[in-house]
């Protein structure tokens, strides 16, 4: 409402003491722009509420002052507002806040590093001892293997010495004729009979 | 319906809200190594199955990764925003002890998530919606005029009353 009077207050005041014929733009409301105007309205124009000038005078001189404070406390919050922000994000106390951060993560990132140096000794430890296990265990290994060789190897040769002792009572191509005269000569009698022990009990009479 | 998987309360949003682990902005991606047998690696295996639910919930901007059987002990790998690459190693460790350990080096302190959650809550200067503000209009605060729909304006204050007496004075 106050635009619409500032427009024709602009104009002298005389002017605005006569019936004001100013034409206020429709608006469009219920019809659509296609529809025609109601008969009973075609005749009719509207003039906005009419307009007291000394009341205008002082209604303007105030409003000026109000609207004058009212934008100027608004722009000082607004500034106020915008200051903080910047502070915060680009001001002096950002640049400290982001140095102490930084100073925090480096500090950080050396606890961390300790702690990853400490495990590492650990673990080092660990695979030594896990070394050293394994190579027991092969060593070991190889000691038996070795042990169950030499042992084989002597059985074997015992068996060779027993075999070389036996080989001394083979029957050869040169005792042949010996070993038969012998034979013929002592006739051996197997017809025993053994108890539990082992001793012979009775012999037959060799025939 | 029964719930689906192994441990299926990691599912649940009461569960996802309970992490403690909110990264700071420099952290962008997390790369968990760990081996699925052998029992150093149990922690970091826990650590994969229970934390890491949580830890995407409430940070749902950084990239997490899993690598499985690649080297023989586990540990995981930070990607800072500047470059700057951070390990930890978790070989033998409990998965309770490495989720304190990364919250430590890398997640945002009791304070700070304090004050942001104070930023967060809603201005009492600010009208509309319940859901995004306290009150919807003036009427609701105590010691202004109520609603004319809930409690009925006193006579003077009805525009009919005024017009009534506006007309019944000059004419």
């Amino acid at each position: 409402m106050f635009q619409a009077l500032s427009k024709t207050v602009r104009a002298p005041v005389a002017r605005i003491l006569a019936p004001r014929a100013v034409l206020v733009e429709t608006v469009r409301g219920r019809k659509s722009r296609t529809d025609p105007k109601a008969k009973s309205k075609i005749g009719r124009i509207k003039y906005p509420p009419p307009v007291d000038p000394e009341e205008m005078v002082v209604l303007k001189e105030r409003f000026t002052e109000y609207t004058l404070i009212m934008r100027a406390l608004r722009m000082q919050f607004k500034e106020e507002m915008l200051r903080k922000r910047y502070d915060e994000e680009t001001g002096s106390l950002a640049e400290a806040r982001a140095k102490q951060e930084a100073e925090e993560h480096q500090s950080l990132m050396a606890w961390n590093n300790q702690e990853n140096e400490r495990l590492r000794k650990i673990r080092e430890l660990r695979v030594q001892q896990e070394q050293e296990q394994l190579d027991r265990q092969l060593r070991e290994v190889a000691l038996a293997r070795q042990q169950a060789l030499e042992e084989l190897v002597k059985e074997k040769e015992l068996e060779i010495l027993t075999l070389q002792e036996d080989a001394k009572t083979f029957i050869t191509l040169e005792n042949l004729d010996q070993r038969i005269e012998e034979a013929l000569d002592n006739p051996k009698n197997y017809n025993f009979a053994i108890d539990k022990e082992g001793r012979v009990v009775k012999k037959t009479v060799m025939q | 319906m029964p719930m689906k998987g192994r441990f299926p309360i990691r599912r649940t949003l009461e569960y996802l809200q309970k992490g403690e682990i909110v990264f700071k902005k420099p952290v962008k991606i997390m790369t968990v190594n760990y081996n699925t047998h052998g029992e150093l690696s149990e922690g970091a295996r826990k650590f994969a199955f229970f934390k890491v639910p949580q830890i995407q919930y409430k940070n749902p901007w950084v990239q997490i990764v899993m690598f499985k059987n690649l080297t023989p002990s586990p540990f995981l790998k930070f990607y800072l925003d500047d470059g700057e690459q951070v390990l930890v190693d978790v070989e033998g460790k409990e998965y309770k002890e490495i989720t304190q350990h990364v919250r430590k080096i890398l997640g945002k302190s009791d304070a700070v998530l304090q004050a942001e959650a104070q930023q967060e809550s809603a201005n009492p200067a600010n009208f509309g919606p319940k859901k995004y503000c306290l009150k919807e209009c003036m009427s609701e605060v105590e010691g202004q005029v109520p609603h004319p729909g809930l409690v009925p304006l006193p006579k003077e204050m009805t525009g009919k009353y005024r017009a009534k007496m506006a007309a019944s004075s000059e004419g």
